[in-house]
């Protein structure tokens, strides 16, 4: 079966480097994988994407145009991958990184008239307390699933860890590679850090499992 | 001798830059020349990183027009040398591009197409068609593979050299920035274990012997005094060139047998989402067919011909706006065929979006 993911976040979130070990694992799994990066000209910062596909034949275009799963850990993430999205689609965002807009008091005056998200968001000229960013989610998606991983990572794990987290919710919803295939990327990358620091390799392993507690198996 | 680069052969999971390296490593490449620029470094960075562990060598040089006339250098110094670049880098090679077909040095150049015009994305296009076919000052007296994934970048990165040396003509390997950038799998090879045999190489200048006594005067010339002195070198190129195409044209067609509803033509990566679209078509009741020329210089028209007189319609598929287009015009030339198109410059294009195009024309 094809499985075709899009994930975005901020770059520095560990978005490339997942998608990569998914793919990576799929295909030490014996399957067929393509990753893409989609880098921009800056040399850091800005939306970072990247897409995966997975399937059991050879694969077509590098890119598609919706997805089976739509991971987004950043509003402008959001905004970017909103395209990705039809009512096929699995979209999990980040709790803690973003709400989703509800109707504001405050804002009552302007949505009637615009209907574009961005005008929910909150603004310096509008809002005068400081609260998280809004963002209007996609609504045509199958199902949306909001995951706190970001505070997980911060609060109970460790936050270098939240990209793992991450990782272990996607292997959970996909199913597409085994667990001790993601053990096995983990262990590629980062073994010699591992090899120093052995509490680094039970960290990674409990964010997998942290993540993977977090969703059922959807696709 | 360093010991070989790549072994027997073994399955891989790499970026299409890493490919192209390891390419240039297993087809006994002697030296790259380069200048960086996205989405074409990583093939220099893993050159630079490769390269002195088997005897090879690099040099970077200060812009593209000079990693263009090095790799010229180099190869009349007898070395297989190669380069890559892309986009606003391709344009400044076009100049020792030109100095090559003119003077018969067999360079080999990847090009990871960027968006064009001008520095555009760092991403993706097919733009580079024209320029990469038809570039400089001259008349396209040169080869291009264009490519449609890592398998191919392998497989066409070490046979370029061996056609460009064979036929003394620059050489192009046509990629993208998908290819450049993206992860797939792919068999890498002992080219001598598959029966390829590297076409040797030799000095073009410096010859031992006195010239014109114990063997004939080499003239590497790029300048001429009259029109009569050009024409005639220009005629015995095209002579050269024309003698050659058939045996270096490649193909490949599908589902292109019996009377078809569409031929759908695409070449590169676009070629694959085509190859994506068929069975979808195939299931909405459309009989398609699809014609990929992996040669883009020289075409392989004649093929394109017969594939296209079964076929109801034409679609053309590209990342550009019409510069393919502009190459099957020329091919299918006084046929009959109505032309569709569908053209998405610096964009990718997915099997949907063909299928969508082909059921909204009917």
């Amino acid at each position: 079966m094809a499985i075709r993911i899009v994930l975005a976040g901020e770059g520095g979130q560990g978005v490339q480097i997942i998608a990569n070990m998914l793919a990576e694992s799929a295909y030490a799994e014996g399957k067929e994988a393509v990753y893409i990066p989609n880098f921009g000209v800056e040399q850091r910062g800005g939306v970072s994407i990247a897409y995966v596909q997975i399937d059991d034949k050879s694969i077509g275009s590098p890119k598609f145009p919706k997805a089976d799963i739509v991971v987004a850990l950043s509003n402008r993430a959001v905004d970017r991958t909103r395209q990705y999205v039809d009512e096929r689609t699995t979209f999990i965002y980040d709790t803690s990184l973003i709400s989703a807009a509800e109707i504001a008091e405050e804002a009552m005056g302007i949505q009637a008239i615009e209907a574009d998200p961005r005008s929910q968001r909150t603004t310096e000229l509008t809002d005068s307390t400081k609260k998280k960013d809004q963002v209007k989610l996609p609504e045509n998606a199958a199902n949306t699933i909001g995951i706190p991983a970001n505070d997980i990572a911060k609060n109970e794990l460790h936050p270098r860890v939240f990209n793992i987290i991450i990782l272990g919710t996607l292997l959970k919803a996909t199913a597409v590679v085994p667990l001790e295939r993601i053990k096995e990327a983990i262990e590629d990358k980062l073994g010699a850090k591992f090899e120093k620091n052995p509490a680094l390799r039970e960290l990674n392993y409990k964010a997998l499992d942290k993540g993977m507690s977090l969703v059922e198996r959807l696709v | 001798m360093s010991e070989k680069p790549v072994k027997g052969s073994r399955r891989v999971f790499m970026t299409g830059n890493e490919v192209c390296a390891w390419a240039a490593l297993a087809a006994e490449a002697d030296i790259m020349y380069g200048y960086p620029i996205t989405p074409q470094t990583d093939i220099m960075q893993y050159w630079t990183r490769l390269a002195p562990k088997y005897g090879r060598k690099f040099l970077q040089t200060e812009d593209e027009i000079s990693a263009g006339f090095t790799t010229v250098g180099g190869v009349i110094a007898g070395k297989r040398a190669f380069s890559a670049t892309t986009g606003p880098g391709n344009t400044l090679f076009q100049e020792p591009m030109s100095m090559a077909e003119m003077m018969r040095i067999p360079t080999v150049v990847i090009i990871p197409q960027r968006g064009g015009p001008s520095t555009a994305t760092v991403i993706y296009s097919q733009q580079e068609v024209t320029m990469t076919t038809f570039g400089g000052n001259g008349e396209g007296f040169r080869i291009v593979y264009s490519t449609a994934g890592h398998q191919d970048l392998y497989d066409y990165t070490i046979k370029a050299f061996n056609t460009a040396w064979k036929y003394r003509f620059p050489t192009f390997v046509l990629g993208d920035g998908y290819q450049a950038k993206m992860r797939e799998p792919l068999t890498i090879y002992d080219p001598a274990e598959r029966g390829i045999e590297m076409v040797k190489t030799e000095p073009l200048v410096g010859l031992p012997g006195t010239p014109g006594v114990d063997r004939p005067v080499q003239y590497l010339r790029n300048t001429y005094n009259t029109e009569e002195e050009l024409y005639d070198v220009v005629m015995s190129i095209a002579k050269d060139y024309e003698k050659a195409a058939p045996e270096i044209m490649e193909w490949q067609d599908f589902d292109t047998d019996g009377e078809m509803d569409v031929l759908i033509l695409a070449h590169g990566v676009v070629s694959r989402a085509a190859q994506g679209a068929l069975p979808l078509l195939k299931d909405a009741g459309i009989h398609a067919g699809h014609f990929r020329p992996i040669t883009l210089r020289p075409m392989p028209e004649e093929q394109m011909r017969q594939a296209a007189a079964k076929a109801k319609r034409i679609l053309v598929v590209e990342s550009a706006y019409g510069q393919f287009l502009k190459l099957v015009k020329e091919a299918l030339y006084g046929m009959d065929k109505p032309i569709d198109t569908l053209l998405r410059p610096g964009a990718g294009v997915t099997a949907e979006e063909i299928v969508h195009r082909i059921q909204e024309g009917r």
